[in-house]
C-alpha cells in the first residue's frame, strides 16, 4: 500500500524538520495526498520550481490510482497541455467499465443485504450466514469476494464512502481471515479519508486487535503493521479530540512505544506535542503525569537517533533544566508546528501548554522570581504576565504570592514532612498483605 | 647408520628401547622386510630388533602398564624360535605365551564344536574372539599355524553350509542365520590377509602344519615382495640424507605414479599408531609430492595426507606444531587450494566415498560432473588456524619471535579467504550437497580473524587476500567491491551467519559484530544490537569460548561508552567484569591462581587452552583505569550525598572501588602516586575535598590514557566531568553549613558557566537531592532549614522502608513458589520482557548475567530459540 516517497524537499529552516519524506513510506498514497497539498499550499508565489516539483510528486503519487480525471488534469498542468492525452480517456473508459462490471456482480448481494428479511436472519456465525445465503439466495463465495474487489476499486477511484460500505458488507460475510484483515485496513483508510473519525476509531481498534492476536508469532510483521497503524493513527489523533486519549493510551502501550522507538522515532514529535497539549485536558492527572514522564524518558533515550525542536524543548526543560535553551527551542518548535500538516492547528495550544510547563518547573526550583524577568521569558508584557501568573496560581493552586512592591513572585515550598513520608511508604502495606494471605490460602 | 641421526630428533620417545623405536615408522613394511633374504646381514639384524619393537608396540597398545614389558619379553622369546635369538629368554615368559596359545587352541576347539552341532552363533562369537587373540600372537604377517588351519577349515565348512542351505528347504533359525552371515562377511575379509598361508595350507595341510619357520618364511615372501619397494625407497631416502652412500641393496627409486597411492595407503594405515615416526612419513610424502603426482587426484590425495600428517606432529599434549611444519602445512594447503581451483572437476567433499585406488586410478564416473575426493578442506583450515593460535599462546608475547609468528596470520587469512571462495564455488552446484555448515564454519573463522582489528588493518588483510586470487574471481557473499570497507565486511559476514546458522555460531557472529562496532566508536549501534540480541539472558547456556567472547564484547562496549563520555553507562557495563576482580579469567587473558579452590591439572590445562593470544588482549590496565575513573565520578558525589543525609539508603555502586578507597584512606603516609590505581585514589580524595583542579591533574597524569585514540579529547571530557561532579560533591558536602550561596561564587569556584551551574543546581533540586531553591532576583541558592531529621525520625523512615521491602520479598517468594500463576501482584512495572525488543534499552544498558566460565563449565547446550527474540520489536 505504501508508495515510493515522493520528491518533496524543504524550503526554509522549519522545513529541515519536514517529516513528509519519513512519513510517506508508511502511509497510503491517498493519505499522502493531503500532505502534499498542504506543502503546496504553504509555498510562496515566487517558488515556482518547488511548486512544480510538488506537482510532479502528486502526479507520480496518483498515477497508479484510478482517479483518472484528476490525474489527467495534473498531467496537463505538469506538461502545460490543454487537452489530456487519449490514453487517459481510454483508462477512464476502462475504469468505468470495470466499475460497471463489479456493480453487476455485486448487485445481487447488495440488494440482498438491504432486504430486512435477509438481514434479520443473519447471525453472528459467519459460516452459518454464508450457508444460509447460499441455500436461500444462491450467493456464492465469489460474489462475496467481488464485494472486496469492488471496494478496492472504489477506493482507488476516490469514492471512499462507497468503498467503506462495500468493505463493511464484505467483512460481514467473508470467512477468509486474511482478506478480512485487509478489508479492515481498507475500511480504516476509507474512514480516515472521508474524515468520519468515530468509525475510524472503531476500525483502528479492530486493526490493533488483529495485530496483537493474529501476528503474535510473527514479530517482524507485527512491527511493520504497528508502524503503519501508528502513522495512520496520526490523522484521528490531531483531528478528532475525543480520539486523543484512547490513542495516547495506544501509543504508550508497550508494544507500540517500542515500535516507535525502534522503527519510527520521528513519531516522537507528534507524541510529544499530543502529550503536552493534553495537559489539563485529561481527566486523570495521574495518567497525564505518567505520560509526561514516559515521554521525557523516551526523548532522552532516543536523543541520539532523533532530534527536532520539539524533542529538544523537552530535553532542555526536563532533563537539562536549561530554561533559556528551552525558551529558545520553544520558538523554533512553534515554527515547526506551523509548517506541519498534522500539528498546524495545535501550534497555539502547544505553545500555551509549553509555557505552563516551563513555568511549573521554574516555580518548583525557584524561591523568588522577578516578575519582569518572567514576563520577558514568557514573551508577554508586564501586566499581561501578572494576569497570567495570577490565573495560573489560581488554576494550579500553586503556593505562591506576588510581592508587588518588589516586583517578584515568591514561592513557598514546604518541605515534605517526615511523618507524611512514613505514612506514604506504609500506605499499601495492609492491603498488600491481605492479598498475600488470600493468595496463600488459595 | 643414519638411524642414529634420526634417533636424535626423536628424543621425546619415552620407551626404554629407544633405539628400536627409531624404525617404528616403517613397522608395516619392516615386518615384511625381516624375511627379505636379499638384505644384508647387518640390515636384517636391525630389522629384527625393529620387528620386536613393532610387535612390542602392538602389545603395548593393547595392554597398558607393566604387562607391556612382560609381553615384550614374550614376543622376543617367541621369536627366539624362528629367528636369531636374543639372550633374554626366560621360563616365565614362555608360560605366558603358552597360555595364549592354549587359549587360542581352546577357542579353535570351540569353533570345531560349533561346526559339529551347526551352531553358527557360537561360531560367530568364537571367531571374533579368535581374531582378537590372534592379533596378539601374530609375528610379522604370519599367523600361528593352528589359526590358519582353523580359519581355512572354517571357511570350507562355511561354504559347505551355504551350499547346503541352498538345497535344503529347511530354514535355519534366526540366530543361527545371523551368526552365519556375520561369519561369512568377516571371514572373507579376514582370510584375504592370510591368503598365502591359507593357500599353502590348502595345498598340503600336513606339510604346512609340520613345516617349521624357515620353510614358512619364503612362502610369505611372495606377498612381501609387493610391498618391498616402499621400504627400500625409504631406506634409500634415509641414506641419501644421512650419508649419501649407495644403498646396500642397490635399489633404484621406486616412486612411480602407480605406486603413490599404495604408499599413501601404507602411511594412512600407520597413522595414529604409537611410535610411528611422523617426520619420516612426512619426508616420504614430500618426496612423493615432489617426484610424482601426475593426475590431480593423486596430487590432492598426497597433499591431504601430507597436511594431516603434519598436523599430527602437533597432536597430543601441550606441544605445539613446529614452526617449519606449520609453514609447510600452510604452503601445502595453499597448493591444495590452487589445485582445486584449477581442476574444477575434482572436488573435495565430506562424506564422499573412498575410492578403491590400489590398482587403478579413479576416473570421473559416468554421468557425473565431478570426481569426489573424500576429505574436508574446512577442517584442515580450522586446524591450521588452531595451531597458529596454540603456538601464539606458547610464545612469550614480548619477544620479536611473537611478532614474527604473528605475520603468519596474514597468510593464514589468505588461506581462509581462498577456502571461502572454494566453498562458495562448491555451494553453487546443488548436486554436491555441500552442507551449509562448512561454509558457516569458514566464514566464522574469517570473522574471528577480523572482528577485533581496527578497520585499517582489516583493509590491508583484505587487500592482500584479494591480491592472491585471480582477478576475475569474486565472492558472492563478500563481493570484491565491498572489501575496502571493514565495517561493511563485518556486517556482511555476521549477517550472513545470522541468517544461515543457528546456535553458537549465530551468537558469536552477533558478538563479533557488536565488538567491531564498539571498537569503532559506534556506541549506540553496538548497544542496541547487544540489547536486541537478548544474549545477556541466554549467555550462561553457551560454551565457555562464547562466554569469553561475550565478556570481551561487553568490556569493549563499556570502553566505547567511556570514550563517548557516557560515564554512567560505561561504569554500568564494566561493573560485571571489572567489579568481580577476576578480569583476567573472565577475559581469558591469563590464568588466575586460585588459592582456595582445588583445580585439577585437567582443568588447568583447559584453562590454558582457552587463553587468547596476546595480540587479541584488551589492555587490562587501561580497563581498570577506565573503570576506576568512572566509579570515582559516580561514587564520590554519592558518598558526599549519603554522608550528609542519613536517611538515604546506603547505595554502593562499585564495591571494588569502595574497598580500594578505604584501603587508601587507612594508609598513614601517602606518597606520590605511582600506578594507575594510586592516581585515581588520590584524585578521588581531592575531588571529595572539592579540589577539582587537583583531581583533574591526577587523572590527567595517568599515562595509560595515551593508549586511547584521541587522548586529548578524552582528557577534556574527563576534566569537564570532574568539574561538574566536583560541584555536586561540593554542594552535597557543604550545604548544611550555608544559608545561601551565590551562583556567581560557585561559578568562579568551579570555573563553570553560571548558566551551567544553575542548570546543575536545578537538576539537583528537581530530583530532590538538594533541599534548596533558587532565588532569581539575587542569583543565589537558598538552602532550606529544618530538613535534617532527628534520630527518631530517620529511624521511623528506615522502619517503614524495611516494612515495605518485607512485603515485597514475601510477594516475590510466593510468586516464585507458585510459578507466577498467582499473578495477583503482577504490577505494571514488571511487564513480561517477551516482546519488548527495544523496551529494555532503558538507561542501564540492560541486565546482565555473568559470563562466568568457571561456574558454567557444565552447561554447554544452547537452547535454540534464544535469539529468536532478536528480531522482535
Amino acid at each position: 500500500m505504501a508508495s515510493t516517497s515522493p520528491a518533496t524537499n524543504g524550503d526554509a529552516a522549519p522545513a529541515n524538520y519536514d517529516l513528509v519524506l519519513k512519513l510517506a513510506p508508511h502511509l497510503d498514497r491517498h493519505m499522502i495526498f493531503p500532505l502534499l497539498e498542504f506543502n503546496a499550499g504553504r509555498l510562496k508565489e515566487d517558488e515556482t520550481d518547488k511548486a512544480r516539483e510538488i506537482l510532479a510528486a502528486k502526479y507520480a503519487l496518483l498515477k497508479k490510482t484510478n482517479m483518472t480525471d484528476y490525474v489527467a488534469n495534473l498531467y496537463c498542468e505538469l506538461e502545460g497541455l490543454k487537452e489530456p492525452p487519449a490514453e487517459y480517456a481510454e483508462r477512464r473508459q476502462k475504469v468505468f467499465h470495470q466499475l460497471e462490471k463489479y456493480e453487476q456482480e455485486t448487485a445481487k448481494i447488495t440488494e440482498l443485504l438491504q432486504r430486512d428479511d435477509v438481514v434479520n436472519n443473519l447471525r453472528s456465525d459467519k459460516v452459518a450466514n454464508l450457508e444460509f445465503l447460499k441455500k436461500e439466495h444462491d450467493v456464492t463465495i465469489d460474489m462475496v469476494n467481488a464485494l472486496y474487489d469492488f471496494g478496492q476499486l472504489q477506493y482507488s477511484c476516490g469514492n471512499y464512502a462507497d468503498a467503506s460500505e462495500l468493505l463493511y458488507r464484505f467483512r460481514v460475510l467473508s470467512t477468509d481471515n486474511d482478506k478480512v484483515s485487509y478489508a479492515t485496513w481498507g475500511r480504516l483508510a476509507c474512514e480516515i479519508l472521508s474524515m468520519s473519525w468515530e468509525s475510524a476509531m472503531e476500525e483502528l481498534q479492530k486493526v490493533r486487535e488483529s495485530i496483537d492476536t493474529r501476528l503474535a508469532n510473527n514479530p517482524l510483521a507485527q512491527l511493520q503493521h504497528r508502524t503503519q497503524l501508528v502513522h495512520w493513527a496520526l490523522f484521528p489523533l490531531f483531528n478528532y479530540d475525543k480520539a486523543r486519549e484512547p490513542l495516547l493510551d495506544l501509543f504508550f502501550n508497550a508494544g507500540f512505544i517500542n515500535t516507535i522507538q525502534a522503527n519510527s522515532p520521528w513519531i516522537l514529535r507528534y507524541l510529544t506535542v499530543a502529550v503536552i497539549t493534553n495537559r489539563g485536558r485529561a481527566k486523570n492527572a495521574g495518567v497525564q503525569q505518567k505520560q509526561m514522564k514516559d515521554i521525557v524518558r523516551i526523548v532522552k533515550q532516543e536523543a541520539y537517533e532523533y532530534q527536532d525542536p520539539v524533542t529538544r524543548f523537552v530535553h532542555a526543560l526536563c532533563i537539562d533544566f536549561d530554561f533559556e535553551e528551552a525558551q529558545h527551542q520553544l520558538v523554533l518548535a512553534e515554527e515547526v508546528l506551523r509548517s506541519d500538516f498534522f500539528l498546524l492547528a495545535h501550534a497555539d495550544d502547544f505553545v500555551d501548554s509549553a509555557r505552563h510547563l516551563i513555568f511549573e518547573s521554574y516555580c518548583k526550583i525557584h524561591a523568588r522570581i522577578s516578575l519582569k524577568d518572567l514576563s520577558a521569558r514568557l514573551g508577554l508584557n508586564n501586566d499581561d504576565a501578572e494576569k497570567w501568573i495570577v490565573n495560573l496560581i489560581r488554576d494550579t493552586r500553586l503556593d505562591a504570592k506576588i510581592d508587588y512592591k518588589e516586583g517578584t513572585v515568591v514561592m513557598n515550598h514546604p518541605p515534605s514532612s517526615v511523618y507524611q513520608q512514613v505514612i506514604e511508604r506504609t500506605k499499601g502495606g495492609f492491603f498488600r498483605t491481605q492479598v498475600l494471605t488470600a493468595a496463600v490460602a488459595r | 647408520m643414519s638411524r642414529f641421526f634420526r634417533g636424535g630428533d626423536d628424543s621425546s620417545t619415552d620407551s626404554s628401547s629407544e633405539e628400536e623405536e627409531v624404525y617404528t615408522s616403517e613397522e608395516e613394511e619392516e615386518k615384511v622386510q625381516a624375511e627379505d633374504e636379499s638384505s644384508s646381514e647387518e640390515e636384517s639384524d636391525e630389522e629384527e630388533s625393529d620387528e620386536e619393537s613393532s610387535s612390542d608396540e602392538e602389545e603395548g597398545a593393547k595392554k597398558k602398564g607393566a604387562s607391556r614389558f612382560l609381553q615384550s619379553d614374550d614376543e622376543e622369546s617367541e621369536e627366539e624360535e624362528d629367528e636369531q635369538s636374543d639372550d633374554e629368554a626366560t621360563t616365565k615368559v614362555k608360560s605366558a605365551k603358552d597360555k595364549r596359545f592354549d587359549e587360542l587352541e581352546s577357542t579353535i576347539s570351540q569353533i570345531q564344536n560349533g561346526q559339529k552341532i551347526n551352531d553358527w552363533s557360537l561360531i560367530a562369537t568364537e571367531f571374533d574372539k579368535l581374531n582378537r587373540q590372534v592379533v596378539k600372537l601374530q609375528d610379522g604377517s604370519k599367523a600361528p599355524k593352528s589359526y590358519i588351519k582353523a580359519i581355512a577349515d572354517l571357511e570350507d565348512y562355511m561354504n559347505e553350509t551355504l551350499a547346503k542351505q541352498k538345497v535344503t528347504p529347511k530354514k535355519m533359525n534366526a540366530t543361527n542365520a545371523r551368526g552365519l552371515n556375520a561369519v561369512k562377511q568377516r571371514i572373507r575379509k579376514n582370510n584375504k590377509d592370510y591368503q598365502t598361508q591359507i593357500d599353502a595350507y590348502r595345498k598340503d595341510s600336513d606339510a604346512f602344519m609340520e613345516s617349521d619357520d624357515e620353510v614358512a618364511a619364503p612362502k610369505v615372501v611372495s606377498k612381501v615382495r609387493f610391498e618391498a619397494p616402499v621400504v627400500s625407497a625409504e631406506q634409500q631416502e634415509e641414506d641419501d640424507k644421512g650419508f649419501s652412500t649407495v644403498d646396500s641393496r642397490g635399489k633404484v627409486v621406486q616412486y612411480t605414479p602407480e605406486s603413490i597411492l599404495k604408499h599413501l595407503r601404507a602411511i594412512i594405515e600407520s597413522r595414529g599408531k604409537k611410535n610411528t615416526d611422523r617426520l619420516e612419513q612426512i619426508k616420504v610424502m614430500e618426496t612423493l609430492n615432489k617426484v610424482v603426482p601426475i593426475t590431480p587426484y593423486q596430487k590432492i590425495r598426497v597433499l591431504q595426507t601430507l597436511i594431516s600428517a603434519r598436523f599430527d606432529l602437533g597432536a597430543g599434549g601441550a606441544a605445539q606444531m613446529p614452526l617449519d611444519q606449520w609453514k609447510a602445512a600452510e604452503r601445502d594447503l595453499a597448493s591444495l587450494l590452487e589445485i582445486l581451483e584449477k581442476e574444477k572437476d575434482h572436488v573435495v567433499v565430506e562424506g564422499a566415498e573412498e575410492w578403491d585406488d590400489d590398482d587403478h586410478l579413479p576416473t570421473i564416473p559416468e554421468g557425473e560432473k565431478y570426481l569426489k575426493v573424500p576429505g574436508s578442506v574446512v577442517s584442515l583450515i580450522e586446524r591450521l588456524d588452531d595451531e597458529l593460535t596454540r603456538s601464539l599462546q606458547a610464545i612469550d608475547p614480548h619477544t620479536s619471535e611473537y611478532i614474527d609468528r604473528l605475520t603468519d596470520e596474514g597468510s593464514l587469512y589468505n588461506i581462509i579467504f581462498r577456502g571461502l571462495l572454494y566453498y562458495e564455488h562448491l555451494r553453487k552446484d546443488a548436486s554436491l550437497e555441500v552442507p551449509q555448515e562448512s561454509l558457516n564454519r569458514i566464514i566464522q573463522r574469517r570473522l574471528d580473524h577480523v572482528y577485533y582489528k581496527p578497520a585499517q588493518v582489516v583493509k590491508i588483510l583484505e587487500e592482500n587476500a584479494w591480491k592472491q586470487v585471480s582477478a576475475e574471481a569474486d565472492s558472492e557473499i563478500t563481493p570484491r567491491s565491498q572489501s575496502g570497507d571493514a565495517g561493511k565486511l563485518i556486517n556482511i559476514l555476521s549477517n550472513y551467519l545470522f541468517e544461515n546458522s543457528e546456535g553458537i555460531i549465530r551468537a558469536r557472529a552477533m558478538l563479533c559484530q557488536i565488538y567491531f562496532l564498539a571498537l569503532h566508536d559506534e556506541y549506540y549501534k553496538s548497544r542496541d544490537l547487544m540489547l536486541t540480541s537478548h544474549l545477556q539472558e541466554t549467555i550462561a547456556n553457551f560454551d565457555i569460548a562464547t562466554q569469553i567472547l561475550y565478556n570481551r564484547t561487553l568490556v569493549q562496549v563499556g570502553l566505547c561508552a567511556f570514550r563517548k563520555g557516557l560515564v554512567y553507562d560505561a561504569q554500568n557495563t564494566l561493573q560485571e567484569i571489572c567489579g568481580s576482580g577476576r578480569q583476567k579469567e573472565l577475559l581469558a587473558q591469563g590464568v588466575m591462581i586460585q588459592r582456595y579452590s582445588q583445580v585439577t591439572p585437567e582443568q588447568e590445562r583447559l584453562e590454558k587452552q582457552r587463553q587468547l593470544p596476546f595480540h587479541m588482549h584488551i589492555n587490562l590496565e587501561l580497563l581498570e583505569c577506565v573503570y576506576l575513573t568512572c566509579s570515582m565520578l559516580l561514587e564520590i558525589p554519592l558518598l558526599a550525598q549519603t554522608g550528609s543525609s542519613p536517611d538515604v539508603k546506603k547505595r554502593i555502586i562499585s564495591k571494588t572501588y569502595r574497598r580500594m578507597l578505604e584501603y587508601h584512606e587507612r594508609q598513614i603516609f601517602t606518597g606520590p602516586p605511582e600506578n594507575t590505581r594510586d592516581h585515581v585514589m588520590q584524585a578521588s580524595k581531592a575531588l571529595a575535598a572539592g579540589e577539582w583542579k587537583k583531581a583533574t591533574d591526577f587523572i590527567h597524569s595517568i599515562k595509560i590514557w595515551d593508549l586511547m585514540p584521541n587522548t586529548e579529547d578524552i582528557k577534556t571530557m574527563l576534566a569537564k566531568q570532574i568539574q561538574e561532579e566536583g560541584l555536586r560533591t561540593y554542594l552535597f558536602t557543604y550545604a548544611p553549613f550555608y544559608d545561601t550561596l551565590a551562583i556567581a561564587t560557585l561559578s568562579s569556584m568551579f570555573e563553570l558557566d553560571s548558566r551551567k551551574v544553575s542548570a546543575v543546581v536545578s537538576k539537583m533540586i528537581s530530583h530532590e537531592e538538594l533541599a534548596a531553591a533558587l532565588d532569581q532576583v539575587t542569583e543565589t541558592v537558598i538552602f532550606r532549614k529544618g530538613v535534617e531529621l532527628s534520630r527518631l525520625q530517620s529511624l521511623a523512615l528506615t522502619l517503614s522502608d524495611k516494612a515495605s521491602s518485607l512485603i515485597e520479598t514475601n510477594e516475590r517468594t510466593l510468586e516464585q513458589k507458585t510459578q507466577g500463576s498467582a499473578n495477583a501482584f503482577s504490577r505494571k512495572d514488571n511487564r513480561g520482557g517477551g516482546q519488548r525488543g527495544g523496551g529494555q534499552r532503558g538507561g542501564r544498558g540492560g541486565a546482565r548475567t555473568g559470563g562466568n566460565p568457571q561456574r558454567q563449565a557444565g552447561g554447554t547446550q544452547f537452547t535454540g530459540g534464544a535469539l529468536g527474540n532478536a528480531v522482535r520489536g
